[in-house]
């Protein structure tokens, strides 16, 4: 039984991995999704085209593929990374490709009307974009970011093949060393399950907080 | 006799292959109250959002308080106008939509102080206070608090007007204020166009499709079709007396339909 809690102990230390790395990946995934997706809208050509190829560059290669060359290749030309920095580089531009297509598409989804009342009040671009544009936006992006997010959790999981110590990486020591395969990889299952909850349940609650008023319910 | 505050001339614009305005030329007095009628699609709604600078025009000149609109003067010559420009241009005009438009993510007396704070600097303190003296003259400083789903449509207009009129425009636009509110909240909305028309000397340009009220309240009646004026006059002129078949034709159809003249 002992034996077993000081198996526990390690894949709680992966977990907290795991959440170090979802919590970092995602903050880097929304930076680069408001930049990209921003950049998708803008006047300029040299934005567009920049936002643009980015974008399809990392949702059309491999996160597997893009991790080992943060890890492995950056080295080569002088740009040696932690496998943490890694794996929230890799994690981080991967997924702030696709969540700039929600950021695009929810600021596209705001009516023009609201852009002409911000005309018609004489606020500019940059005032109406932030005071008007992207609040309404931003809970139009909500729910997807929230898959975005849980994407992002269970895409963690590749760190291990940089020997990143996280949930999947300890469940593969412990099955190593207990020559036990169900238990390790059953217990690991169940904590990205309650993670993935986690997210949800936030962003379900921020979501409710932020549409408040909007829908007539007196609040 | 003083200088116009309005001056289009022979603007030209189009919607692809549809020609909207077709040299249109018109000059506002300074407080002159101006309604736009005409059946839809004539080009009375495009002249309020191209004055607005919500669409550009094709060919023409306006000039607002004898300076242009869509064009700077540099070295005496005349050059597109920048954002900048504009910017100061839109300064002198509010708008009012048809759809209200107001922010539904902001509270009613946000929507009201936003553009003061953003584009004029002022104070949260005085533009709130100034948005209370606003909403109570438009009757709406009790819902203040409220957020814009809230509200029936015709507080929803009250609530815009006192917004556009936020920034102290000297000239306001009202695009078919009325059109979109239920028969019954139509009258408060017209109200408050009368008690501005009593309290403040702004020129006043409306298109609306209220005859009865065009009537009342309008110094001057233009009536619009295919994109020219055919006639315009005072309204008991154009009313009762309309010189033009178009005209005729036109306030037969709208009489036909119920509405008063």
């Amino acid at each position: 039984m002992t034996q077993w809690s000081g198996y526990l102990g390690l894949i709680l230390q992966g977990a907290l991995v795991t959440i170090e790395l979802t919590l970092m990946g995602s903050v880097l995934a929304l930076i680069m999704a408001f930049l990209a997706g921003m950049g998708r809208l803008s006047r300029f050509f040299a934005l567009r085209a920049l936002a643009t190829a980015y974008i399809e560059f990392f949702r059309g290669t491999s996160i597997f593929v893009q991790l080992f060359f943060a890890y492995f290749v950056l080295p080569l030309i002088g740009l040696e990374l932690t496998p943490l920095q890694a794996g929230v580089l890799a994690l981080g531009l991967n997924v702030g490709a696709y969540a700039a297509e929600v950021v695009r598409g929810a600021v596209q989804s705001i009516g023009r009307e609201q852009h002409e009342a911000c005309i018609a009040l004489n606020l500019g671009r940059w005032q109406g974009l932030r005071h008007v544009i992207l609040p309404q936006a931003f809970l139009v992006m909500l729910p997807t970011f929230g898959n975005n997010a849980i994407e992002l959790l269970k895409a963690t999981s590749v760190v291990s093949l940089i020997s990143l110590a996280d949930l999947t990486f300890q469940a593969q020591v412990v099955r190593a060393q207990t020559g036990n395969t169900m238990v390790p990889f059953a217990t690991i299952l169940v904590i990205y399950f309650v993670l993935a909850l986690l997210i949800s349940w936030g962003v379900r609650s921020l979501e409710r907080r932020m549409a408040r008023g909007l829908d007539g319910v007196r609040v | 006799m003083s200088a116009p505050i309005i001056k289009v001339d022979a603007i030209s614009k189009s919607f692809g292959a549809f020609k909207v305005l077709d040299g249109l030329s018109m000059q506002v007095m300074p407080r002159e109250k101006l309604a736009l009628i005409g059946p839809s699609g004539s080009g009375k709604t495009t002249i309020l959002r191209i004055l607005m600078t919500l669409e550009r025009i094709d060919g023409g000149h306006i000039q607002i308080e004898g300076e242009q609109l869509y064009h700077m003067e540099r070295n005496g010559q005349l050059l597109p106008a920048d954002e900048r420009h504009l910017a100061r241009m839109r300064q002198k005009i509010g708008m009012v939509f048809q759809l209200f438009n107001l922010f539904p993510h902001k509270s009613v007396i946000d929507n009201v102080t936003l553009a003061p704070m953003l584009t004029k600097g002022t104070p949260r303190a005085a533009a709130e206070k100034r948005a209370m003296e606003l909403l109570d003259m438009v009757g709406m400083a009790d819902k203040a608090k409220a957020m814009p789903a809230q509200l029936s449509g015709g507080q929803k207009q009250r609530v815009a007007i006192a917004r556009a009129l936020a920034l102290q425009p000297k000239i306001m636009l009202f695009d078919e204020v009325t059109s979109a509110l239920d028969p019954e909240l139509v009258e408060e909305v017209l109200n408050v166009l009368w008690r501005l028309c009593a309290e403040t000397d702004m020129t006043m340009l409306l298109v609306t499709h209220e005859m009865g009220f065009a009537h009342d309240f309008a110094d001057r009646v233009l009536f619009f079709d295919r994109g020219k004026i055919v006639e315009e006059g005072k309204p008991d002129e154009i009313f009762r007396h309309p010189k033009q078949e178009r005209t005729q034709g036109f306030l037969k159809k709208i009489i036909a339909a119920g509405h008063r003249v």
